[in-house]
């Protein structure tokens, strides 16, 4: 099932807004030119997750230092703080920990987000 | 009960008098301390204030001849070495191992060179069993890495050791990274012995200080934890992936307890340290060994082994008897505590994989007698 969750200017970079979609929540992110979907719900204690802070990947090559991966979206639950990078949906620390995410396309200036199918998390 | 080879891993040597320790500082030095007339020496230790009821030595320790418990090599031989089958013996100092805790940090860079220097002659000289620790007066981190260096060729001088906390910021702080240079390339553990928060320097209790010993030997444990978790998250075996850390006489039972806690919060906390590549009881798992003196004693043994079991510690216990103190634990007690199918690793293994020997190297018959040290 295809939703149209509203045009691409209704969104700003880097703020999830919060839709529903299919019967739904689901937090629907715009990175720059790239869009993601999420559904509102952490894994770890059902927290809505979407309503965290969204930013570069934080990474340090060595102890001290403090770098941002631009290029990879990080998603911070507002509840405990767990982080899933949203490319694959995936936990920082465990990968076996995994937000839902689904694929979504932009056409004719159109959001639209593919519920029913998993997105690049899988 | 076990009786299998042993690597005992804290033993407490003692001198006898200042002057078994003055005769190894340097000439300027020694008339610093004893030049002093009526007034006497200038104190060669320093106390934290918290006298322990029965003394902090055990009673039968005390050497027939006079002199100080663990002062007495013969005594020592006899009571502790001779006793069981022990190939290994590792000293630790006794309350000059607080080197740390004097406030004039250039007396206390000497004061542990010249017990270092000690330890070789009137100890490691005497049975090829015994090895040393390197004590370090780690005021001055980067004196403290040069008399790490200066040890490099003596394999008997076997580990760093840090006790006292000079600068109230935890052992992973970055300052003390020098020291764990030093002992990476020169290929020895650190050390941590419990208590290490305290004396002449801050506090060992968190939540203010205590009043009593009873209160403050509960509470050793604090400190280590300390340690260990600011070693954990500064990344300093990130730094240093070849480096070993002992944590002595701080007990072990809480330790499944903390790296629960560690791991949860690094889950939500990952963003203030992203230098950190695996979960906290990853890095333990891989980088820490603890001794076993004192093992906690739940009214039921089962629920003692239960925890250690939890966090896989058979394989990261050393057995440590703390002779000669009041605590000391005996290797008939101890095995008595722990499933007999840990009591190769706990007694024996264990060190011989944290301190890379061969075990097959040691030969099985008392090696007691004159021993030139290397």
């Amino acid at each position: 099932m295809i939703v149209d969750v509203g045009a691409v200017g209704d969104f700003d970079d880097r703020r999830f807004r919060i839709v529903t979609a299919g019967g739904r929540e689901v937090g629907v992110l715009r990175w720059r030119d790239r869009f993601y979907a999420v559904h509102n719900r952490c894994p770890h204690q059902s927290g809505p997750v979407c309503l965290g802070v969204v930013s570069g990947k934080l990474q340090g090559a060595a102890p001290g230092s403090m770098d941002v991966d631009d290029e990879t979206p990080v998603l911070a639950c507002p509840w405990h703080g767990w982080e899933f990078d949203l490319d694959r949906g995936r936990a920082l620390w465990d990968e076996s920990y995994a937000v839902k995410t689904m694929p979504v396309h932009v056409e004719d200036g159109r959001v639209l987000v593919e519920m029913g199918r998993a997105g690049r998390a899988d | 009960m076990y009786s299998g080879p042993v690597i005992d891993c804290d033993i407490h040597h003692a001198r006898n008098s200042d002057d078994e320790l003055t005769a190894y500082l340097s000439k300027g030095w020694r008339e610093y301390v004893t030049g002093r007339g009526r007034a006497g020496n200038v104190p060669l230790t320093v106390q934290d204030g918290f006298p322990n009821p029965h003394g902090f030595m055990r009673a039968d320790t005390y050497p027939e001849n006079g002199g100080e418990p663990g002062g007495d090599y013969a005594t020592m031989r006899s009571q502790l070495l001779d006793a069981s089958d022990v190939r290994r013996a590792i000293l630790t100092f006794g309350d000059d191992s607080h080197a740390a805790g004097h406030h004039n940090p250039y007396f206390a860079a000497e004061l542990a060179r010249a017990i270092n220097d000690w330890s070789i002659d009137r100890w490691l000289s005497q049975d090829e069993r015994l090895y040393s620790s390197i004590l370090v007066g780690s005021q001055l981190p980067d004196d403290a890495a040069a008399e790490i260096r200066r040890h490099r060729a003596n394999p008997r001088m076997v580990q760093v050791m840090l006790v006292d906390n000079p600068f109230n910021r935890p052992f992973g702080h970055p300052v003390f990274h020098p020291i764990y240079a030093a002992a990476v390339e020169t290929g020895r553990p650190v050390a941590i012995h419990g208590g290490a928060g305290s004396w002449a320097n801050p506090p060992s209790t968190g939540g203010g200080s205590v009043g009593t010993y009873f209160e403050t030997h509960v509470l050793w444990p604090q400190a280590i934890q300390t340690h260990l978790v600011s070693f954990i998250a500064n990344g300093v075996f990130e730094k240093f992936p070849e480096l070993r850390l002992v944590l002595i006489e701080g007990g072990s039972a809480w330790i499944p307890s903390l790296l629960w806690r560690f791991d949860t919060e690094y889950k939500g906390l990952r963003r203030e340290v992203p230098w950190l590549k695996r979960l906290p009881s990853e890095y333990f798992a891989k980088h820490v060994w603890v001794t076993t003196q004192p093992l906690e004693a739940g009214a039921k043994k089962e629920d003692v082994i239960a925890v250690l079991r939890s966090m896989g510690l058979e394989d990261r216990l050393v057995y440590s008897s703390d002779y000669p103190h009041w605590d000391a634990d005996e290797i008939d007690y101890l095995s008595s505590r722990l499933p007999a199918e840990w009591h190769d690793r706990i007694f024996f293994e264990n060190a011989c994989a944290l301190y890379g020997w061969d075990r097959d190297a040691m030969s099985p018959a008392r090696q007691g007698g004159a021993a030139k040290a290397t």
